[in-house]
């Protein structure tokens, strides 16, 4: 179990307290204060830029807010909900200003997914890998994002994408593969 | 070429940084403008808005008013009459117009 799982009881307590901001929005302080912080990293992460990320993560909260009586519980942390509104509103950012995506990512994160492609984990092959993942498109790279470098669980990949659990999964094996083509050809294999 | 910046071991961001753009009730406030627009909030609401469409209405009143009574005074059947009066009987001065119009000394 990872930081982005929780417990039945934690949904459950969750969930009244999402039902009691539908009906009055100054409830929604108490996500907002729960969330704020998650949230603004993951900006973060996509973007690199603080104002930015700021600016970002306010207006997920406004459009969050604004759409909350539409929202249904599918079983996932709000966050994932909170989470989907934030990656449209980065990715609509990077429409607007034509800037180059960010995408930040630990080294050792890059060692695992080497290592689940069975090549040797090296300097060469983490460059080769970077070079691979820098053609794949921004749907892809989402996809990857979540699940390798944030380590998400495919249900809660699903509810941030729009997609369900299966092809999630489906999803990303492909992108994989993609990539241990990609690896395999470079690597003169 | 890569179509993206890798940040490689990024830092997060501090707590402080976080924190500076935190604010529920700027998100409350920009909610409420957006679910109550202006024309479906009372006007006592917001004083100086308030403030100015009473003043607004106030000297649209008070010119009305006094237009109106201008107007008044102006087309009043009293004064137009007198006036009248003034333009149309006005005495002839032309010591010819006797001697021209002789019936009308006479008074026939």
């Amino acid at each position: 179990m990872n930081e982005h799982h929780k417990s039945e009881d934690d949904l459950r307590k969750e969930l009244a307290i999402v039902e009691a901001a539908k009906s009055d929005p100054g409830k929604f302080g108490v996500l907002y204060e729960k969330y704020y912080r998650v949230v603004f990293v993951f900006v973060f992460r996509r973007t690199g830029d603080e104002e930015q990320s700021g600016d970002i993560v306010a207006n997920t909260f406004l459009k969050a807010m604004l759409a909350l009586p539409k929202y249904t519980f599918k079983g996932v942390p709000f966050s994932a909900w909170l989470f989907r509104i934030a990656a449209n509103e980065i990715n609509m950012f990077f429409r607007k200003t034509n800037r180059e995506r960010v995408v930040s990512l630990d080294k050792s994160d890059l060692g695992a997914m080497i290592a689940e492609s069975g090549e040797s984990d090296n300097a060469d092959t983490q460059k080769i890998l970077l070079k691979a993942l820098g053609t794949l498109s921004p749907d892809e790279m989402q996809m990857i994002e979540l699940r390798f470098f944030e380590k998400r669980a495919f249900i809660e990949i699903g509810e941030i994408i729009g997609i369900t659990e299966n092809n999630a999964k489906v999803r990303t094996y492909r992108i994989l593969e993609k990539l241990k083509v990609l690896l395999t050809k470079a690597g003169g294999r | 070429m890569s179509n993206y910046k890798f940040n490689i071991d990024p830092k997060e961001p501090r707590e402080d940084q976080i924190e500076r753009h935190k604010d529920f009730g700027k998100v409350m406030q920009n909610y409420q403008r957006m679910t109550n627009p202006l024309y479906k909030t009372p006007l006592y609401r917001y004083r100086k808005l308030f403030l100015i469409v009473f003043l607004v209405l106030f000297v649209a009143w008070l010119v009305a008013e006094f237009g109106e009574n201008e107007n008044e005074k102006k087309n009043s059947p009293v004064d137009s009459a007198q006036q009248l009066k003034k333009d149309s009987v006005k005495p002839i001065k032309d010591s010819n117009f006797n001697k021209q119009n002789p019936q009308l000394k006479s008074g026939k």
